[in-house]
């Protein structure tokens, strides 16, 4: 039963990851630090229903995603991009450029994506999670999480393509 | 599978993961071994996802968030604890003055208190099903381990499933109490897509026939709207069943 989880063991193992993903998808500090400290407060009256402890970081993954598409009020339905339907095409930017750029570039191209690609892509690359535990997270089916992923990604690379300082745009294909 | 489609499945791929693990990325993975240019492509991605994860994780965090967090935890829980402790007292007090009151007129009109009908026991189970996230005493897809955890808590286990719940997946069980003796639940999955945090949308609860006053005749299940879910009640031998779902009498029709 999570009723048995330390509150302070708690937060020392999570606040990092999870302050990183609210900043990723917030881009303000105070927004990113609110979110952190909502989630652990939610966890401080509701986290005694789980009764998996092995599920406490998705739990917090998920309430963390959730209270900040509540604080965006988005009422749109996120539509379904079959994977099949993303363009092949992939701007290849080398990764010598990418290392050229800060944290602060890449998560202001991440910021420039559609709210439906920023959360799982900063998810695949924060945390290494699986597609499976995406899935589970946003609670959306896994084809969606991959679709948007692609697409996601494909988007994110051509930004910093754009702006990697003496990048060619190539393209995936050969 | 091609060497564009392999790139394209490849760009999913971080190295280092269980990526790897998917069938189509070990497929993809497996082309670019052949494919010497593919595998230059590959060497080139896997550098930029290292690169990319790296930046990501660069994110600063605020000094003296941790000790934010558990301070503010800390002086939610002293004012909640003060209020608590103010409203404790009066309804404490308010009880008192009420059980003096209503004692005369309770022992005219004593009844038992234990509901122990098969309306109790429906409300009961239901609101134990959409208590969500739902959580399992026991997570695993296979059945004959369920029975086993049942059977050693002493948990109804010689159950019978109806043809249709025999091929629903099952993904765990839990205890419940029921009117001092166990109730078995064992959670299955429709096939539809489940909500984060939830393990199953398919529920049903096992209790002994003796522990309901009016439990229903053997025969065909019953179907009923309890809550937010339809549910079907019927009694096998010295059990008595019920099944819920969301949806309608079709949808729980598909698992009898």
């Amino acid at each position: 039963m999570a009723e048995g989880v330390d509150f302070e063991s708690l937060v020392a193992r999570h606040y990092e990851p999870l302050y990183q993903f609210a900043f990723s998808l917030t881009r303000d500090e105070s927004d990113a630090c609110d979110l952190t400290q909502q989630t652990f407060c939610i966890w401080a009256a509701k986290g005694h229903q789980l009764r998996d402890v092995s599920k406490v970081k998705t739990w917090l993954f998920t309430t963390l995603h959730r209270e900040f598409l509540g604080s965006r009020r988005r009422q749109t339905r996120f539509p379904h991009i079959e994977l099949d339907q993303a363009a092949a095409e992939l701007p290849v930017v080398s990764p010598a450029a990418v290392n050229r750029l800060d944290t602060a570039q890449v998560l202001e191209a991440l910021a420039r994506l559609d709210e439906i690609f920023r959360a799982p892509v900063a998810l695949f690359y924060l945390q290494d999670y699986s597609y499976n535990e995406i899935s589970e997270i946003l609670a959306v089916p896994l084809g969606t999480v991959k679709s948007r992923l692609a697409r996601g990604l494909e988007r994110l690379h051509q930004l910093l393509a754009d702006n990697a300082p003496g990048a060619q745009p190539q393209s995936l294909q050969t | 599978m091609n060497r564009d489609e392999a790139k394209s499945i490849l760009l999913l791929y971080r190295p280092g993961t269980t990526d790897a693990d998917d069938p189509q990325i070990a497929e993809a993975l497996a082309l670019a071994k052949r494919d010497p240019e593919l595998a230059r492509w590959l060497e080139e991605h896997s550098s930029r996802q290292e690169v990319l994860r790296a930046k990501f994780r660069q994110i600063a965090v605020p000094a003296g968030l941790k000790e934010q967090i558990i301070s503010e935890q800390a002086v939610f829980l002293k004012r909640y604890g003060r209020r608590e402790r103010i409203v404790v007292v009066a309804a404490v007090a308010v009880t008192v003055v009420s059980l003096i009151a209503l004692t005369p007129f309770w022992l005219a009109h004593r009844r038992p208190m234990a509901d122990n009908s098969l309306a109790g026991f429906e409300n009961s189970m239901v609101r134990v099903a959409l208590a969500g996230p739902y959580y399992m005493d026991l997570t695993t897809n296979d059945p004959v381990k369920i029975r086993d955890f049942l059977a050693q808590r002493q948990a109804p286990a010689d159950y019978v499933l109806p043809a249709g719940l025999q091929k629903a997946a099952v993904t765990g069980c839990a205890i419940e109490g029921w009117q001092n003796t166990k109730a078995t639940m064992i959670c299955f999955r429709t096939g539809k897509p489940l909500p984060p945090g939830e393990q199953g949308d398919l529920w049903l609860f096992v209790v002994d026939r003796a522990s309901l006053k009016d439990a229903p005749p053997p025969g065909p299940p019953k179907i009923a709207a309890v809550n937010r879910l339809i549910t079907a009640v019927w009694t096998q031998g010295d059990k008595v069943y019920l099944l819920g779902t969301e949806g309608d009498a079709q949808a729980i029709g598909l698992f009898l």
